[in-house]
């Protein structure tokens, strides 16, 4: 059994995210099969591109029902991009039902700015949380996205960046953590990201003091 | 400022070329993936890659090896080379490239720009403008053109292009000085037209960073100073890039 499993729906090269987890030691899988996803130990849900067709993808390859599983069941979970705005309940793509884990709507980005929103960018974190163990505030991510997520509940809006709009890049619930930027592209301070998630989410590590 | 660390591809292996001219080569890696490893684990914001061989015929042979850097490292690839059409381009982003710079293909085919740009977003195209003697070059920097630098950037600002990458190529793997007088006039006219520029060509030590910096450059395309051991990148990045 893989450490992590990486859910494979079509959306976007899924190497390097599996790459990434691979050089900090872990065993990574890329699989579109629900059974495998609704018994991972935990979970990262990427992708790119837009939510109506990704929906579509998810309910027709059955892994929105697997999702909802392992959700339910308490499995750590990462999204990523497309992945945190999935989690919403609507979209301004388009007339779709995307997941509702997290009550909310996907917004498109203001027009005047250059779109898509694409390079490196801070995050200002609300509070303290594992996944940011020892990532200093205002540190540097890399985004490309047109659209963000902006969660009803503010109690789930862990992080935020400054693109035209102030928009939440980091949202966080019970072992549920979703990035708006990419951390297998961030540099040394992304790898963290995910090594802090197999640590202290995952495998349930005391978090050091700092 | 952002340091950006560049990869120069040639029959697979890791080359830089003195002024352009592809019979002064020298090759630095036989590895590209491994260098790209090393600049992304020092923390560079971005990758340059260029494909030597596409820059000159019009295609891009090295697909497969980009798709393996994009693959390997945890920072976003910057391409050049050869990118002559939309499907070439959409392959490219396809693999996980995050950016392409266009260079001979913006300056005779202004029409693929504005569809490129249409479909990929401004941020996602950046022209590369390459001169000598103010004057632009083309086709891997065999063909001389007659078109003046200002006149590109005003044509391409107009069809939408927002990032510049700027070269002087007789500074290029020369390990001299940027043109520091050309890079500011391009500065001045690009920020006039609501753009920014990369300036490529001729940076040997941590003062030229400090120049073009001070100039208004929005990042530094740095190449043979890096693997002749003259600039370290990590001590660079910390003087100049993000602190990430």
């Amino acid at each position: 059994m893989a450490d992590i499993v990486i859910v494979d729906y079509g959306a976007g090269n899924l190497r390097s995210v599996q790459k990434a987890f691979e050089q900090l030691g872990y065993d990574a899988t890329i699989t579109e099969d629900p059974t495998t996803v609704a018994q991972a130990p935990a979970i990262v849900f990427p992708g790119q591109g837009a939510s109506p067709p990704a929906m579509d993808a998810l309910n027709k390859a059955g892994l929105t029902e697997a999702i909802y599983t392992s959700l339910t069941g308490g499995t750590p979970f990462f999204g990523v991009c497309l992945g945190l705005q999935l989690l919403m309940d609507l979209s301004e793509e388009g007339p779709v039902d995307c997941l509702s884990v997290l009550p909310g709507v996907t917004k498109k980005l203001p027009a005047a700015l250059k779109v898509p929103h694409m390079g490196w960018n801070n995050v200002r974190l609300r509070k303290e949380h594992p996944v940011f163990h020892d990532v200093p505030q205002d540190s540097y991510f890399y985004f490309v996205h047109s659209y963000y997520a902006e969660p009803a509940d503010d109690a789930a809006v862990l992080g935020t960046t400054d693109y035209g709009v102030t928009f939440c890049s980091v949202a966080a619930r019970g072992s549920l953590v979703a990035t708006q930027f990419h951390p297998e592209k961030s540099g040394p301070a992304g790898l963290k990201l995910y090594d802090n998630f197999m640590r202290y989410v995952v495998l349930q590590q005391a978090v050091p003091e700092v | 400022m952002d340091v950006i660390p560049a990869i120069d591809l040639r029959g697979g292996k890791v080359v830089r070329l003195r002024q352009g001219d592809y019979n002064q080569q020298t090759t630095y890696a036989d590895d590209p993936i491994a260098v790209a490893r090393g600049f992304a684990e020092a923390g560079a914001p971005w990758v340059h890659v260029v494909d030597l061989d596409g820059a000159a015929a019009g295609v891009t042979p090295h697909l497969e090896v980009c798709r393996r850097i994009v693959e390997a490292i945890q920072a976003p690839l910057e391409f050049g080379g050869g990118l002559r059409s939309l499907e070439t381009i959409d392959a490219i982003f396809d693999i996980g490239v995050g950016r392409v710079v266009l260079g001979t293909a913006a300056i005779e085919d202004p029409l693929l720009v504005q569809a490129a740009i249409a479909k990929h977003g401004s941020s996602r195209i950046v022209v590369g403008v390459d001169t000598r003697g103010g004057m632009v070059a083309t086709r891997g920097w065999v063909e001389q053109s007659s078109i003046r630098v200002e006149d590109v950037l005003r044509q391409m600002a107009t069809l939408g292009v927002r990032r510049f990458v700027y070269t002087d190529i007789s500074r290029d793997g020369m390990l001299t000085e940027p043109n520091f007088d050309a890079v500011a006039s391009v500065v001045m006219a690009a920020t006039e037209l609501g753009s920014t520029v990369i300036a490529s060509g001729g940076v040997s030590n941590v003062a030229h960073l400090r120049r073009l910096a001070d100039i208004g450059a929005e990042g530094v395309i740095v190449g043979s100073a890096i693997y002749t051991g003259a600039l370290d990148l990590a001590e660079a990045l910390r003087a100049y890039g993000r602190v990430i």
